[in-house]
């Protein structure tokens, strides 16, 4: 195999490629990427057998051939070279990077022991805006949890409903769900995105075309566009009927600028306890209402936030932490909080944004 | 996975290690098991798709060649991704739990795809001498899917284990694996699909759906009386199902005779496999029954209450489980064994109501399910299609409702105490031999009740 091309888009595939591969030591195969070519373009994959990658760039090729090499060898290469051009060429067991002036072996692996990536095979495939997808999975995918308890819980949730696409994720202290307009007859049914796949698979959502593929089957999603397919492993599992906790009525609402609660919460993580408690006490005739922090080893903290408030006075227990991460997905310049009580989820949701809503639990303590 | 299997797969695994790099056989081959084998096919459980792939392309002539060596009936293999297990890390989430409560998120329990309810299975089924006919029946439609008690119809009053006993079935051939597609729907449900596909114009798939099933199973078909033309799309649905030899499982409160406004063509239908009743328990096996709950639930009971209990709630199991939940609730909260006159008092709402009825209430009740005149009770007529219901009433006044022989005898046409202890020993007496009789007067306490 030898092939030429610049150096940047090589780079950028072997970047993206390189970040997907896995970094596991048990299979030394599996820290490797693939090249090979394909009349007049170089396939790139890695997997880490989670997610698996396949990006195709131009380039101009002499011979074809295929090769695996460390991607985090050639892409430190790549980012130390300074000219425009490469020429690539697959030697025996290595793998020759030349450009005017500097020349690299890199070692190479036997091909034949990469393995393939899987190939999702849906009968319906959908057309989606790539940017809509990352928006909905950007909303709530940090609700998730973390720990691996319960499958479907470590993951995001994706279900489509009547020309909506709906994306949740809980870890059952709290819960995010995202709705995204969708052509009527798109149908995405009930699929589970492990969690730690999230993170990767947005970053590569961010650089794809304007227009993706979305194709899944019972075991794999795959995103593509016409140089990029990735796919992910599913959950197989059943997500928690999470609609019918949704409070319908509250005892109490506020309605607060966005700003001024972000930066109450920047303040309360300074005097908050380890369980990152804060308690909030409504006054409706002062209109305002009182976030409080205490901390035995550093000290104490008040702070009135302006408030429209209707219904009865309160008083609550939080996680702060667990409010002050929904905001960033809330648009516009005011929240509203809905309160219920104790024992009884907190609903948050931009005034004039009816496309989010975020439950979380008070703190019994 | 059986013992010979597991051990067919270790010996598999053993060969093929020796064959490849301990990190090739830990990445690819240590989560692998055999689901099951039929026909020579053996049925590999692989964690993902990349290793389900992998296996196929790479190592699939090694995995079939080692089968084969070892037994030689192996035909082909195939991979399947299943469900990774669960890692238990209690530890971390409990420390969690203790200052924040959790959103109410209850598990979606049941499976959307069959629509059975893993809780009912044949381990928790007590079997007793009401219900052994039809758990038998059941067991000979588990041995014979389709080909005995086509269609099998239980009937039985509400809490004595129909669905319980019908989604068992279903649980158990799941269970097995013998990959039949089985169906579980309440009839309110299949009116509600075929109305909401009538709405949308999607008929044919409402059709579709239903016909695909190796086991359907219905409950509660006596909501249909009355529904039209969902009877005449069972009807199609059934013979379509019987004529291609799948099981269908029916469950209603009553025969199907019974069963108003039902169509004679369903009903000779539902009569032509097998049709059987669940009585209310006995004494017996309201006791095992007990006892099987109680053990379920880790608890045990002094064989004194759980002999009360038994007799205290006569006809009704879910009832009982109640009672049951309630007594072990308040055990726990007291922290201590309940007396038998605690109990007595715990259970005293759920006994039978004993509503202060009038006798007059009582006469109409009868009388109407007699279809006879309510005067003719009171009368000194002695025509046998009148002495019967009066017998019955004045029955149902001493059991039920504790009137002393002289006030029956008073209130109904002023009669000797004399003539009411002879009927009610009569009623008594016949009860023994006439399980007619028996329906009649249980039916007529039911409508009193209500």
């Amino acid at each position: 195999m030898k092939i030429e091309c610049t150096k940047d888009n090589l780079k950028e595939v072997v970047l993206k490629s390189n970040r997907i591969s896995g970094k596991r030591l048990s299979l030394q195969i599996l820290n490797n990427i693939f090249l090979k070519t394909e009349d007049n373009s170089l396939l790139v994959k890695s997997t880490n057998l989670e997610l698996g990658i396949e990006i195709t760039i131009p380039v101009k090729t002499y011979s074809e051939g295929e090769v695996v090499v460390s991607g985090e060898v050639l892409r430190t290469l790549l980012e130390n070279l300074k000219e425009e051009t490469v020429i690539i060429e697959h030697k025996k067991d290595s793998l020759e990077v030349s450009t005017k002036k500097t020349k690299t072996l890199i070692k190479t692996y036997p091909d034949t022991d990469f393995p393939t990536i899987p190939v999702v095979s849906s009968k319906n495939d959908t057309i989606l805006s790539s940017k809509n997808l990352l928006g909905g999975l950007q909303s709530v995918w940090y609700s998730a949890t973390t720990l691996n308890m319960k499958p479907e819980l470590s993951s995001v949730y994706i279900n489509t409903d009547n020309g909506y696409m709906y994306f949740v994720a809980t870890d059952s202290f709290r819960l995010a769900e995202k709705k995204i307009e969708v052509k009527k007859d798109i149908c995405v049914n009930e699929v589970l995105i492990p969690i730690k796949n999230i993170p990767e698979i947005m970053k590569i959502l961010e650089e794809m075309e304007r227009e993706i593929t979305l194709s899944v089957d019972k075991n794999q999603i795959s995103f593509s566009d016409t140089h990029t397919y990735l796919t992910s492993r599913l959950i197989e599992g059943n997500f928690p009927d999470y609609r019918q906790i949704i409070p319908k009525e509250s005892l109490t609402q506020l309605i607060v600028l966005k700003n001024d609660l972000a930066n109450s919460f920047n303040l309360s993580q300074f005097f908050s306890d380890k369980f990152h408690q804060v308690h909030i006490d409504v006054f409706k005739k002062e209109k305002k209402f009182k976030i409080s922090t205490k901390n035995i080893d550093i000290g104490e903290n008040v702070q009135y936030v302006d408030a429209t408030i209707s219904g009865e006075d309160i008083s609550l227990n939080f996680n702060y932490k667990y409010m002050q991460e929904c905001l960033q997905s809330i648009n516009g310049d005011s929240v509203s909080l809905e309160l219920s009580g104790v024992g009884k989820p907190v609903v948050m949701r931009g005034c004039s944004d009816k496309t989010f809503f975020y439950l979380v639990m008070p703190m019994s303590k | 996975m059986s013992t010979d299997t597991k051990k067919l797969w270790g010996n598999v695994l053993t060969e093929i290690e020796l064959n490849v790099s301990k990190a090739t056989f830990s990445t690819w081959f240590k989560e692998t098991y055999i689901l099951k084998e039929g026909e020579g096919i053996i049925y590999v459980s692989v964690p993902n798709t990349f290793v389900k792939e992998w296996l196929h392309n790479k190592y699939h002539s090694m995995i079939l060649r080692s089968l084969r060596n070892l037994t030689e009936s192996v035909r082909s293999v195939e991979y399947t991704v299943s469900r990774e297990e669960l890692k238990e890390r209690k530890d971390i989430f409990e420390e969690h739990k203790m200052v924040v409560d959790k959103l109410p998120l209850n598990d979606l329990y049941i499976n959307k795809e069959d629509n059975l309810n893993p809780r009912y299975t044949f381990e928790s089924f007590v079997v007793g001498p009401f219900n052994e006919l039809a758990h038998a029946a059941t067991q000979a439609i588990i041995k014979k899917t389709g080909m005995v008690y086509n269609p099998l119809f239980i009937y039985g009053n509400t809490g004595h284990g129909k669905t319980h006993l019908i989604q068992a079935v279903g649980n158990y051939l799941k269970s097995t694996g013998s990959g039949k597609r089985i169906y579980y729907v309440s009839s309110e449900k299949f009116v509600l699909d075929l109305v909401s596909s009538i709405q949308s114009n999607k008929t044919n798939y409402f059709k579709q759906k239903y016909r695909k099933y190796d086991v359907l199973i219905m409950d509660d078909i006596h909501f249909l009386s009355n529904k039209e033309k969902t009877q005449e799309e069972l009807f199609h649905l059934f013979n379509y199902l019987y004529d291609n030899n799948k099981q269908i499982i029916f469950s209603s409160d009553k025969h199907p005779n019974y069963i108003p406004h039902l169509e004679d063509r369903l009903k000779s239908r539902f009569a032509a496999g097998m049709i059987v009743d669940i009585p209310a328990p006995d004494q017996e096996s309201r006791f095992a029954i007990l006892q099987t709950k109680a053990r379920m639930n880790n608890f045990s009971l002094r064989e004194e209450i759980i002999d009360f209990l038994a007799s205290a709630i006569s006809s009704n199991i879910r009832e009982l489980e109640g009672v049951l939940n309630s007594v072990i609730f308040q055990t726990q909260l007291k922290g201590r064994e309940l007396t038998l006159f605690e109990i007595k008092s715990l259970v005293k709402d759920s006994m039978k109501p004993k509503r202060n009825l009038s006798t007059k209430e009582v006469v109409k009740v009868v009388a109407n399910f007699y279809n006879i005149e309510e005067d003719n009770i009171y009368k000194k007529t002695r025509k046998k299609e009148i002495i019967k219901p009066r017998q019955v009433i004045m029955y149902i006044l001493r059991e039920d409702f504790n009137f002393s022989y002289p006030s029956i005898g008073e209130k109904i046409g002023g009669r000797d105490h004399a003539t009411i202890i002879h009927s009610c020993e009569k009623v008594k007496n016949e009860l023994k031999t006439d399980i007619l009789l028996g329906q009649e007067i249980n039916q007529i306490r039911a409508l009193i009740v209500s």
